[in-house]
């Protein structure tokens, strides 16, 4: 043979290793990761439903107002914690497994006790919503489940932090990528969070207006520190995976998780300017919220340089679209959170509508488009089959992304205004409610929009699970378990130290 | 001062402690160094530069190959 | 060139310079000194509500009265709290002593309600307010909470407790709507709450 053809072989040979270590690797993290998501989808449906009531409820209250698990202030509450814990954490884990297993080119850990978290999870959001509408909420925001729920997440998520850390620790790419700092960031700090809050609100509450500082150090950093590092984290490995190029700036990309993880606990007590609570504390929260521009700005050059030059991609990638809508969305909530917690701003948007239009852009215009092109580029590699519909995907996006952002635009107008009433006393109170019933009654049907993307993304799910569309093709696929003698040639990296 | 705001600003310092320590495991281990080499570990021979690695269903397989850019 | 002790010198520097760049500023515009003195008001701290009250303040959690009403004054200078007559001071942390849950509330799509007790003394307000409020307040989109009510048929003597009506609102004839203990709990929660105590003077 010449040395021509010797080189290919090997370079062909070392691309079916490649590829049979990447299925490997999927087939590993298949379960565990479809039984999230499968959770993550039921429960959006769910959260859809509550959401749909609860703003229809808010301009025509006497909408199927009769029994009391109906009335507007368990439905809302039990809308935040269905989209909050159990469609946008479920996606997240199943997210955050996948990609540690993927960049850390091994294998997902301990998949059985994984299935028995996503059992876990999924029970306590069952009794725990049932315990909000049946009237044992806790009124914590955030927080509402009642005490015997939170004991089904805290054992799930120690599953998830254990399985996601040894996975982690058996790595055989020696560098760290930087969606891995800001996994692993997610899945060592939101126990810490949510078992602290859980006992200082909830088991051994503790007196008075604190509970309020640690509920909201709580609440703020449910997105700043598990949603925030999880979508930008996957942004990070998708963007650059979907497009076949680097990151703009990988130094870039460091700093920017860097600076997140140290100013970004901070912030949650901006919730709480103008009230009760000491002002070291409030003046710490603002501090924090400010320089959160600096990770904030950081990542919005690397996600926007990145995709410079290649917006007509768009048009191709599923996946692409979410994302680059999602990071697109971060930058912008960031930067609008920053200047909320400046004081002549909150002084108006305190206490409106405004702030809803906020979370929602932080939450779902942000997190949950991302974690719609997540899924999109993960399930098919763990199922093996192709999303059954073009059309629909293109629907899904279409009606989300225009809902999301009529959604916002008008209860930022409506709640702006709201504001500025209110700062005057002379304007009656029923004149300003008055007046915010036009952008409520819009927020409802924006929202119709949204749900019927749900739908569909719902449906196209159900039929990927079900074999319904075309197989997946193409030269890099392997449904076999490769042996195990394949894998170990290319496993181990030299050089790795720890 | 309550347990409440003990408890916050502990975790303000142990957070921060955590991220220095973190950070100096990073640069000890080799984690701040051969930047190219770190944003393109996410690349494979059979997944490589260049490459798209995802489409629409039932759309042409990826072969276009994005705009040539230089940078650093 | 190793790189790791120059971010390492940059995120320091970061660090340090949002500290002494900006705790400076905003504690000068929150008024650090006047909370620093810790206001106190002029009496020691009320018991904590018990009995009715107390059992109205789980009715109110229970209901999610939280998440349109607030329960917080701003101070005279942030917002219109106090002008809009919510309340004559703002409040601190002492009007909350011994609250489970707190409940400040973050959403003002109702007034604000700490106070209360103080605007709004009569019971049978409270009472047809809940049961619907669109009869006290045209306008209103508070949902009706007639679940927390009793409609029957009158037997001999009309109840004491029996909600009366304004004529257009009125059940049928031979009906009665009367409070269950839930309403009773509340209205008694909402007509106890009253965060109005004078502030002593800061020390010199």
């Amino acid at each position: 043979m010449s040395e021509q053809t010797i080189s290919i072989a090997q370079t062909e040979s070392q691309r079916q290793a490649f590829a049979r270590q990447r299925a490997a690797i999927d087939a590993s993290a298949r379960w565990p990761v479809l039984g999230f998501f499968t959770g993550s989808v039921v429960w959006l449906l769910i959260g859809t439903v509550l959401a749909l009531l609860a703003s229809i409820k808010l301009h025509s209250p006497e909408f199927l107002d009769g029994p009391s698990w109906l009335t507007f202030g368990r439905i809302r509450p039990a809308h935040l914690n269905t989209v909050a814990y159990g469609w946008a954490s479920q996606a997240g884990i199943g997210v955050t497994l996948w990609s540690m297993a993927r960049l850390s080119r091994t294998e997902l850990r301990y998949p059985r006790l994984l299935m028995f978290a996503v059992l876990l999870w999924n029970i306590g959001m069952l009794v725990g919503t049932i315990g909000i509408l049946a009237g044992e909420g806790t009124s914590i925001e955030w927080l509402e489940f009642p005490a015997f729920a939170p004991p089904f997440f805290a054992l799930a998520f120690a599953i998830v932090t254990v399985s996601t850390m040894v996975t982690f620790s058996n790595r055989r790419e020696p560098h760290v990528y930087v969606t891995q700092w800001y996994l692993i960031g997610a899945v060592f700090w939101f126990p810490w969070l949510y078992t602290a809050a859980n006992l200082l609100v909830i088991y051994a509450p503790v007196s008075g207006v604190s509970q309020a500082s640690i509920n909201w150090w709580y609440a703020h950093n449910v997105l700043g520190l598990w949603m925030t590092p999880i979508g930008v984290g996957s942004t990070y490995y998708l963007l650059p995976k979907v497009l076949g190029r680097p990151i703009y700036s990988y130094q870039l990309s460091l700093l920017g998780f860097w600076s997140l993880a140290l100013f970004y606990n901070w912030a949650g007590v901006h919730h709480l300017i103008g009230g009760p609570i000491p002002a070291w504390l409030i003046t710490l929260s603002i501090v924090g919220s400010v320089m959160m521009l600096i990770p904030v700005i950081t990542v919005a050059i690397n996600h926007h340089m990145t995709v410079l030059g290649s917006f007509r991609q768009l048009r191709y990638s599923p996946t692409l679209r979410f994302i680059v809508f999602g990071a697109m969305s971060y930058s912008a909530v960031s930067i609008q959170g920053s200047l909320q917690s400046l004081r002549t701003i909150n002084e108006v948007t305190h206490f409106t509508h405004y702030t809803v239009a906020h979370a929602h852009m932080g939450a779902y215009a942000f997190f949950t488009m991302i974690m719609f092109g997540s899924i999109y580029y993960i399930v098919p590699r763990l199922t093996g089959w192709e999303w059954a519909s073009g059309g629909l995907i293109s629907f899904h996006f279409w009606s989300t992304s225009v809902g999301v952002l009529v959604y916002f635009i008008a209860l930022t107008f409506g709640g702006w205004y709201q504001g500025l009433d209110l700062n005057r006393a002379d304007v009656p109170f029923m004149t300003i409610v008055r007046n915010t019933l036009p952008y409520l009654q819009i927020r409802s049907w924006a929202g119709m929009l949204m749900a019927a993307g749900h739908l569909a993304f719902a449906a196209l799910f159900a039929m990927n699970l079900l074999h319904f569309g075309k197989q997946r093709s193409g030269p890099t696929l392997f449904f076999d378990r490769p042996d195990a003698a394949t894998l170990t040639v290319i496993g181990d990296a030299p050089g790795r130290t720890v | 001062m309550t347990l409440a705001y003990i408890v916050i600003f502990a975790s303000f310092v142990l957070f921060a402690v955590s991220v220095v320590f973190a950070l100096g495991w990073a640069m000890s281990h080799g984690q701040m160094q051969n930047f190219q080499r770190g944003a393109t570990a996410i690349f494979d021979p059979d997944e490589p530069l260049g490459t798209r690695t995802d489409s629409f269903p039932g759309s042409a397989a990826n072969v276009v190959s994005p705009p040539e850019r230089s940078h650093e | 060139m190793n790189q790791g002790p120059t971010i390492f010198l940059g995120v320091f520097l970061t660090f340090a310079s949002a500290w002494l760049g900006l705790v400076v500023a905003p504690y000068v515009q929150l008024e650090a000194q006047r909370s620093q003195n810790a206001a106190k008001v002029d009496a020691p701290p009320e018991t904590p509500m018990e009995g009715l009250p107390a059992q109205g303040r789980q009715v109110y959690r229970a209901n999610g009265c939280v998440y349109c009403h607030s329960q917080q004054i701003r101070p005279e200078n942030f917002g219109s709290d106090i002008a809009r007559g919510w309340g004559p001071r703002r409040t601190v942390a002492q009007d909350y002593v011994g609250e489970r849950p707190v409940m400040l509330g973050t959403m003002r799509t109702g007034p604000d309600l700490a106070n209360i007790g103080t605007r709004q003394t009569s019971a049978a307000w409270h009472h047809l307010h809940l049961y619907n409020s669109r009869i006290t307040s045209p306008g209103s989109i508070m949902p009706r909470f007639t679940f927390l009510y009793e409609q029957h048929q009158v037997v001999g003597q009309r109840s004491s407790a029996a909600l009366t009506f304004p004529p257009e609102w009125d059940v049928k004839p031979g009906y009665e709507v009367v409070p269950t203990n839930e309403a009773k709990a509340l209205v008694a929660y909402l007509l106890a709450m009253d965060r109005s105590r004078p502030l002593e003077e800061p020390g010199p």
